[in-house]
């Protein structure tokens, strides 16, 4: 693979905290399914874009089209759009809260990590971006399958995510 | 209002030091002798007159006594008058004595991937005599744990334990963190050295389970000396790239391990051979996460097989 500015330590942290919340969100998956019968995000696309469940965008991080700046900027925003999306589930159930809590933590605490890295190289944006505005459920039926829908998301993004940077490793 | 009263220099003082007492009798004591002489008792010990004793400007009698070294870590002192044929105590004071903490040592900790959290535990020095409060400091860092950024919670461990728990929700995981331990009573402060770690580095993973695999003679001919088994790593550490060591031993008088390195955490099929036959071996696995930093688990529990 190409040599990259990135310290192999930080390739390999990353791909950690990447199976680690892969890990937790298949956990949140699995209890939201065993819970509320909803196994099948391809089922809700159509209740997503109702709700609007943004994607995370990736693009830049692919190995064709590798842009290292802007793909931390992607990986860092992503992760804050997915932070902002569990937040906006809180309450959703006391069976799946622990998980969700977690869920949160771990995604944040991968934030920071990629934060610090852009703060290193020094390619950090002036200020922390600002939450785009969230969906808002009027149901406990939409929180759920919100949950389901911005779990899934999740999973793919870090996906890409877990290829991208292994790729370098 | 009572006949007499005592005033100590210092209530709680370091053990082996000094302290200095006086007891008062107030003139409105009408029951007393004019002038009675003032006596000590230090827990049942002797009554002992103080070292001086004066009239005071309002009519009042004052004795004081300096005890030079005191080595109970709690004593009562009271305060005497002769009266009858016997004495009258006056006033009760209760001396307490100790040390300052020792700073506390081998600060250590680890992350529990089970309970989400950091688990230290410390040494908490030798006794004090005195009630002393123990709490786990932290704050995050950066890399070489040089400057401070967010401080994190007090922990403050139950009572008289040299452990403490930080929650998963005050850890900020794979980023550096300074802990260190702080002693405090009447007497003093300490504090242990401090401690710059991530808390994914200090992992308790646990072993993986290791199993034995009965492979049928028809998909594999039988090969004298030889075992089959597999293992799957610890599902709360399946996320951490890890690397594994085996080791067995037959069960001989006098015999050492056997180490096979560099394993990986998973393995549905690992053939074993170079065993002698007739022995029973006891198996063993460990595995440490890398090329990350981390610990190594414990061993497995022991695996008895017979090869082929």
């Amino acid at each position: 693979p190409p040599s990259l500015p990135w310290p192999r330590s930080f390739l390999l942290k990353s791909l950690e905290q990447v199976r680690k919340i892969q890990t937790r969100n298949s956990e949140l998956l699995e209890q939201l399914c065993a819970t509320y019968k909803l196994c099948h995000p391809e089922e809700l696309v159509l209740l997503g874009h109702s709700l609007g469940i943004p994607k995370a965008p990736l693009s830049h991080c692919s190995s064709q089209a590798l842009q290292l700046t802007k793909c931390l900027h992607q990986l860092h925003s992503g992760l804050f759009l997915y932070g902002g999306l569990l937040q906006a589930l809180a309450g959703i159930s006391p069976e799946v809260a622990p998980t969700l809590d977690m869920l949160q933590l771990d995604v944040a605490n991968f934030a920071t990590t990629i934060w610090q890295q852009m703060e290193t190289l020094g390619v950090a944006p002036t200020a922390q971006p600002t939450q785009s505005t969230l969906p808002t459920f009027t149901s406990a039926f939409q929180r759920r399958a919100g949950g389901v829908l911005a779990a899934s998301h999740l999973q793919s993004f870090l996906e890409t995510a877990h290829c991208a940077l292994n790729h370098w490793v | 209002e009572s006949c007499g009263h005592i005033t100590i220099s210092v209530p709680i003082i370091r053990l082996g030091d000094p302290v200095t007492a006086s007891c008062t009798i107030s003139p409105t004591c009408s029951k007393l002798a004019q002038e009675p002489q003032i006596l000590w008792r230090l827990q049942d010990g002797p009554n002992q007159p103080g070292d001086s004793q004066r009239h005071l400007g309002d009519g009042s009698q004052e004795s004081t006594i300096t005890l030079p070294h005191v080595n109970h870590t709690k004593a009562f002192l009271s305060c005497l008058v002769p009266w009858a044929n016997s004495f009258q105590v006056l006033d009760q004071a209760e001396l307490q004595a100790g040390y300052p903490p020792a700073s506390p040592s081998n600060l250590s900790c680890l992350m529990n991937l089970t309970t989400n959290s950091l688990v230290c535990q410390w040494e908490p020095g030798p006794e004090t005599y005195l009630p002393t409060n123990f709490t786990l400091k932290s704050f995050r860092s950066r890399t070489d744990c040089r400057y401070q950024e967010d401080s994190i919670l007090d922990c403050v461990p139950e009572d008289r334990q040299s452990t403490c728990s930080i929650a998963r929700k005050h850890l900020l995981l794979y980023q550096n963190m300074v802990l260190w331990v702080q002693a405090e009573n009447v007497l003093g402060t300490s504090e242990s050295p401090k401690l710059c770690l991530d808390p994914m580095d200090v992992v308790k993973l646990e072993p993986p389970v290791l199993q034995a695999l009965d492979i049928s003679p028809g998909l594999v001919p039988r090969q004298p000396g030889c075992l089959w088994l597999s293992w799957k790593p610890w599902k709360p550490g399946e996320f951490i790239e890890q690397e594994c060591e085996l080791r067995y031993q037959p069960q001989l008088r006098g015999t050492n391990w056997t180490l096979v390195s560099h394993l990986p955490s998973s393995e549905d099929q690992f053939k074993l051979c170079g065993l002698h036959q007739a022995p029973v071996y006891t198996l063993q696995i460990r595995c440490i996460r890398s090329p990350l930093p981390g610990l190594w688990s414990s061993w497995s529990p022991g695996l008895q097989l017979r090869p082929t």
